[in-house]
């Protein structure tokens, strides 16, 4: 029996596990790499799993206990590339996100983006902390309200 | 939470897809809300924003009506 402030150190361990490895290597920890790195149960990685999911923290594949979305890095492959200024190229889930890979890593970086009409090749650079290239328009369909209704189509 | 060439395109993807145009806006105001809200994501100490945080933040980038009221 673990106490909640004890579950609030697992899940701040697994979250930062999480994104380090997810930002290491491109694609998300399984729940047994996790478990394994942070010396803990596949159980009890799960139930933080579960609970950072409900937390809004993650989002995990429908039924399953891996990682789609560790916001603002992507699992799979989407409309928007980041390259990094130190080399590294990840995927973000929307253009927000991949505004916010930039953010979170306090570094240049430069988005790779399409047109979600025509495709058509768009391109958002940050330099210094600053948006200097802004290809295009943002296009939000979906109210704020009833973004996590289905955050994936969101 | 796509991006488009501009709004012509917004409107054709809108018709495609069978979707009200929902909100439009710049890079830029999308640069201000990424920028607070995930600078401080990999700190160990981080939590969510609150409700009301979040808010403010749109207000902050001009993203006002509401499209943008999250409760």
């Amino acid at each position: 029996m673990t106490t909640a402030s004890e579950q609030e150190l697992t899940d701040r361990d697994v979250r930062l596990f999480v994104y380090r490895d997810f930002l290491a290597n491109g694609v998300p920890p399984s729940l047994t790499d996790t478990a394994r790195a942070l010396r803990i149960t596949n159980a009890e990685v799960g139930e933080s799993y579960d609970r950072l999911a409900a937390a809004r923290v993650l989002v995990l594949r429908q039924g399953k206990r891996e990682i789609l979305m560790a916001a603002p890095l992507s699992a799979v492959e989407t409309r928007f590339r980041v390259t990094l200024a130190d080399g590294r190229s990840r995927w973000a889930n929307c253009v927000w996100d991949a505004l916010g890979v930039a953010a979170m890593l306090h570094q240049d970086a430069t988005i790779h983006a399409s047109c979600g009409d025509c495709d058509e090749a768009l391109t958002l650079t940050v330099q210094a902390g600053k948006l200097e290239r802004a290809d295009g328009v943002v296009h939000f369909a979906v109210p704020a309200a009833r973004w996590w209704d289905d955050i994936v189509f969101t | 939470m796509l991006l488009f060439r501009s709004e012509e395109h917004v409107d054709a993807w809108c018709r495609k897809h069978a979707q009200d145009r929902g909100a439009v806006f710049t890079p830029q105001q999308m640069w201000v809300v990424a920028e607070e809200w995930f600078k401080r994501r990999l700190a160990p100490d981080w939590r969510r924003h609150s409700l009301q945080e979040a808010q403010e933040l749109f207000e902050r980038a001009g993203l006002t009506g509401d499209f943008w009221r999250l409760s």
